[in-house]
C-alpha cells in the first residue's frame, strides 16, 4: 500500500532522513519507533505532505532549505509532489502529534469540519462510526475542544482523522502524554480501526503499550533505520528490547 | 543508484576570517565588515552635503525618509513585543500637538518644547494604550487603527487646539541643513539604541512575550507592564518626529493623524524586513523616495505602490535587508545525493 525508498530529507544541511525504506501493507499497524530527533515526525510529515508545504513556506521566507530525495509511492503512484490536500482524498490522513484539534470548535464542529473532503451524509455516518468508537466523547459532543483533557483530546484528534476515511492512517505518538488506561484505551480504538480495514502507521518513543497490536515494526535512530521485523523479532534484539521496551 | 544534487547553503570564507579581533589585521577583512554599514551610515550622512548639487526638494524628501524611518522603527519595535500596530499616526500627530500647543501658546522654543512633546507625548501614548494592552494580534491592531481617527475627530467637533485649522505660524527650525542633522542624530542614535535595547536581558523579555507570553508569565514576569515600558519606549522616537516635523512646518493640524503616518512605516518594514531594526531603515530609505519618483504617474502611483506591498507579502516575506544579508555572507553549491 504505502512504499518508502531511499527517503533522505534535509533541513539546510543537516540531515533529518537517511535513506530510510519503509513498508505499510494494506490492513496492517506498522510501529516505527525511535527517540527524539531520530525522524520519525519528519517521515510522517512527508507521507503526509506537509513537508511539501513546508519547504514552500521555508523558501519563500528565505529560510532553511529543504531537500527531499526518494520516492513515496502510494498504491503504486508515486504521491511525493502531491499537495497535501488531494492525499487526504486518496485517503492518506495524518494524526499530528500533541493532540491537534480546532480548540475554540465544539467536539462535534471538530468532526464535521474533518469531514470536508466527503459527503454530508457520508460524514454523518462516520461521525457516529466515531462515537461508537469512542462512546466517551459523546456526551462531550458540545464542549469546546480546548477544554478537553488530553486524553479526550487525543481521542478527538484520531476520530477526526477517521471521518475523514482514511485509508492509510498515519498516526504520530497518539500515546504522547497519557495515562496508562487513556493509552489502553487508544490502544484498543487502533485495533477496531485495523478491523474497519484500515491500515496504520504510528509512531511511538516507548514501544511496549502498542507491542501487542503492531504487525510489524521498524526501529530508528537520527533518521536512519536500525532494525525491522515483526514485534517479536524486535523483542529479541537486546538493544532495541532495552532502548524501547524498557526491559 | 542514480545521484542527485541538492543545494548546499555556507557562510563565506571571508565571513568566517572577518569573525573575530583577527579581522582587524587585513584590509579586505575589514573592509567586509564596514562597507554595507559605512555605505548605509555614510550615505545618509553624506546626503544633506549635496545641498548645492540637488534640486532643494530632495532635501525635503530626505527629511521625510528619516520621519517614516524613525515611525518604521517604532513600529519594529513595537512588533517586536508582538504588538502590530496600524496607527503609528496616533504616536505622530500627539507629539506634534504637544510641541504645537507648547509652541503657540506659551511661545517656548523647539529645543525645549520637542523634548517634553517627545516624553510627555510618549507617556500620553503608553497610558493611553495600557487598558488595551492585554488584547492580541488584530484586536490590538483594531484599536490602533481608530485611536488617530478618534483624535481628529475630536479636534474637528471640539474645536480645540485650533480645530480643522490647526495651529500655524509655529517657531520654524534653523535651516535644513542643521535640521536634517538633527534628525539624522536622533535616527541613528534610536536605531542603534533599539538595537542595543532587543539584546539586552531586558529586550529579551520583549521577544519573550511576543513567542509566547503565556510561559513568560510563568516565569513570574508582569507582561502588561513590559508591553506598557514597551510601548513608552516606541514611542519615543515616533512623538519626535511628529513634534520635529510640527516645528519644520510651523504648522500642526488634523493631517498630522492622517494614514499616511500609519501605512508607510508598516510598508517600510515589511519590504525592509520584520524584527531587523536595519531593515526598517532601509524599507523608509527605498519606500520614500520611489514613492516620489512615482508621483509623476499620479493615481498610478498607489497602484505600483499596492502591487510592490502584494509581491512582497507573498514572495518575500524575510524583506529586502534578509535577503541581501544572507547573499552578501553566504554562497550556495550543489552537493551530490546518493540515493
Amino acid at each position: 500500500m504505502l512504499k518508502v525508498r531511499n527517503l533522505s530529507i534535509f533541513y539546510e544541511n543537516a540531515l533529518a532522513l537517511n535513506s530510510m525504506s519503509l513498508d505499510v501493507n494494506a490492513g496492517e499497524i506498522v510501529g516505527l519507533f525511535g527517540s527524539n530527533s531520530a525522524g520519525k515526525t519528519t517521515l510522517m510529515n512527508t507521507v503526509a505532505g506537509l513537508t511539501l508545504d513546508l519547504k514552500i513556506k521555508e523558501e519563500r521566507k528565505g529560510g532553511e532549505r529543504i531537500t527531499v530525495t526518494g520516492q513515496v509511492n502510494f498504491e503504486g503512484a508515486d504521491i511525493l509532489n502531491v499537495p497535501p490536500s488531494h492525499r487526504v482524498a486518496q485517503g492518506i490522513v495524518l494524526c499530528r502529534e500533541r493532540h491537534p484539534v480546532f480548540r475554540d470548535s465544539t467536539v462535534d464542529e471538530n468532526l464535521r469540519i474533518s469531514g470536508y473532503t466527503r459527503t454530508r451524509a457520508e460524514t454523518r455516518a462516520r461521525i457516529n462510526q466515531v462515537y461508537d468508537l469512542f462512546p466517551h466523547l459523546v456526551r462531550l459532543r458540545h464542549r469546546r475542544a480546548g477544554l478537553l483533557s488530553g486524553g479526550e483530546q487525543q481521542m478527538l484528534a484520531i476520530g477526526m482523522t477517521l471521518v475523514a476515511h482514511p485509508r492509510l492512517l498515519l498516526l504520530d505518538e497518539p500515546l504522547l502524554g497519557l495515562s496508562p488506561a487513556m493509552q489502553g484505551e487508544i490502544v484498543r480504538a487502533m485495533k477496531d480501526i485495523r478491523q474497519q480495514g484500515i491500515a496504520i502507521l504510528v509512531t511511538e518513543q516507548y514501544a511496549r503499550p502498542i507491542f501487542p497490536v503492531i504487525d510489524r515494526g521498524y526501529v530508528m535512530e537520527n533518521g536512519t533505520l536500525i532494525t525491522s521485523g515483526t514485534g517479536m523479532e524486535l523483542m529479541d534484539n537486546p538493544e532495541v528490547k532495552s532502548a524501547y521496551f524498557g526491559m | 543508484m542514480t545521484i542527485t544534487f541538492r543545494k548546499e547553503r555556507l557562510d563565506r570564507g571571508i565571513k568566517a576570517r572577518s569573525a573575530d579581533i583577527y579581522a582587524l589585521a587585513s584590509w579586505r577583512e575589514l573592509a567586509y565588515l564596514l562597507a554595507p554599514r559605512m555605505l548605509l551610515i555614510g550615505g545618509v550622512l553624506a546626503f544633506p552635503l549635496l545641498r548645492g548639487l540637488v534640486d532643494a526638494y530632495w532635501l525635503r524628501v530626505m527629511l521625510m525618509a528619516c520621519t517614516i524611518a524613525l515611525l518604521a522603527l517604532s513600529w519594529d519595535l513595537m512588533a517586536s513585543v508582538g504588538l502590530v500596530s496600524l496607527g503609528q499616526a496616533m504616536f505622530f500627530g500627539i507629539g506634534g500637538y504637544i510641541t504645537g500647543y507648547l509652541s503657540s501658546t506659551l511661545k517656548w522654543p523647539p529645543f525645549i518644547t520637542i523634548p517634553i512633546a517627545t516624553v510627555a507625548g510618549a507617556l500620553l501614548c503608553a497610558t493611553l494604550l495600557y487598558p488595551v494592552l492585554r488584547l492580541r494580534g488584530i484586536y490590538f491592531a483594531l484599536i490602533t487603527l481608530s485611536l488617530p481617527q478618534l483624535f481628529e475627530r475630536i479636534i474637528e467637533a471640539t474645536k480645540i487646539l485650533g480645530g480643522t485649522d490647526g495651529m500655524s505660524g509655529l517657531t520654524p527650525l534653523p535651516d535644513i541643513t542643521i535640521s536634517l542633522y538633527v534628525i539624522i542624530a536622533v535616527l541613528f542614535a534610536t536605531f542603534f539604541g533599539f538595537r542595543r535595547l532587543i539584546d539586552s536581558d531586558y529586550g529579551l523579555v520583549f521577544k519573550g512575550i511576543r513567542d509566547n507570553d503565556r510561559s513568560v508569565i510563568a516565569a513570574g514576569i508582569n507582561i502588561y507592564w513590559y508591553k506598557a515600558q514597551a510601548v513608552f519606549i516606541a514611542g519615543l522616537p515616533a512623538t519626535f518626529a511628529g513634534a520635529f516635523m510640527t516645528h519644520y512646518n510651523q504648522f500642526v493640524g488634523m493631517s498630522s493623524f492622517a494614514a499616511d503616518y500609519s501605512v508607510l512605516p508598516l510598508t517600510s518594514t515589511v519590504v525592509g524586513g520584520i524584527g531587523v531594526f536595519a531593515g526598517a531603515l532601509l524599507g523608509a530609505f527605498l519606500l520614500v523616495p520611489i514613492s516620489e519618483v512615482l508621483r509623476a504617474y499620479g493615481t498610478l502611483r498607489v497602484v505600483i505602490y499596492c502591487i510592490a506591498l502584494v509581491v512582497f507579502v507573498v514572495g518575500r516575506p524575510e524583506g529586502i535587508f534578509r535577503y541581501a544579508q544572507r547573499k552578501y555572507h553566504q554562497f550556495e553549491r550543489p552537493v551530490a545525493v546518493e540515493e
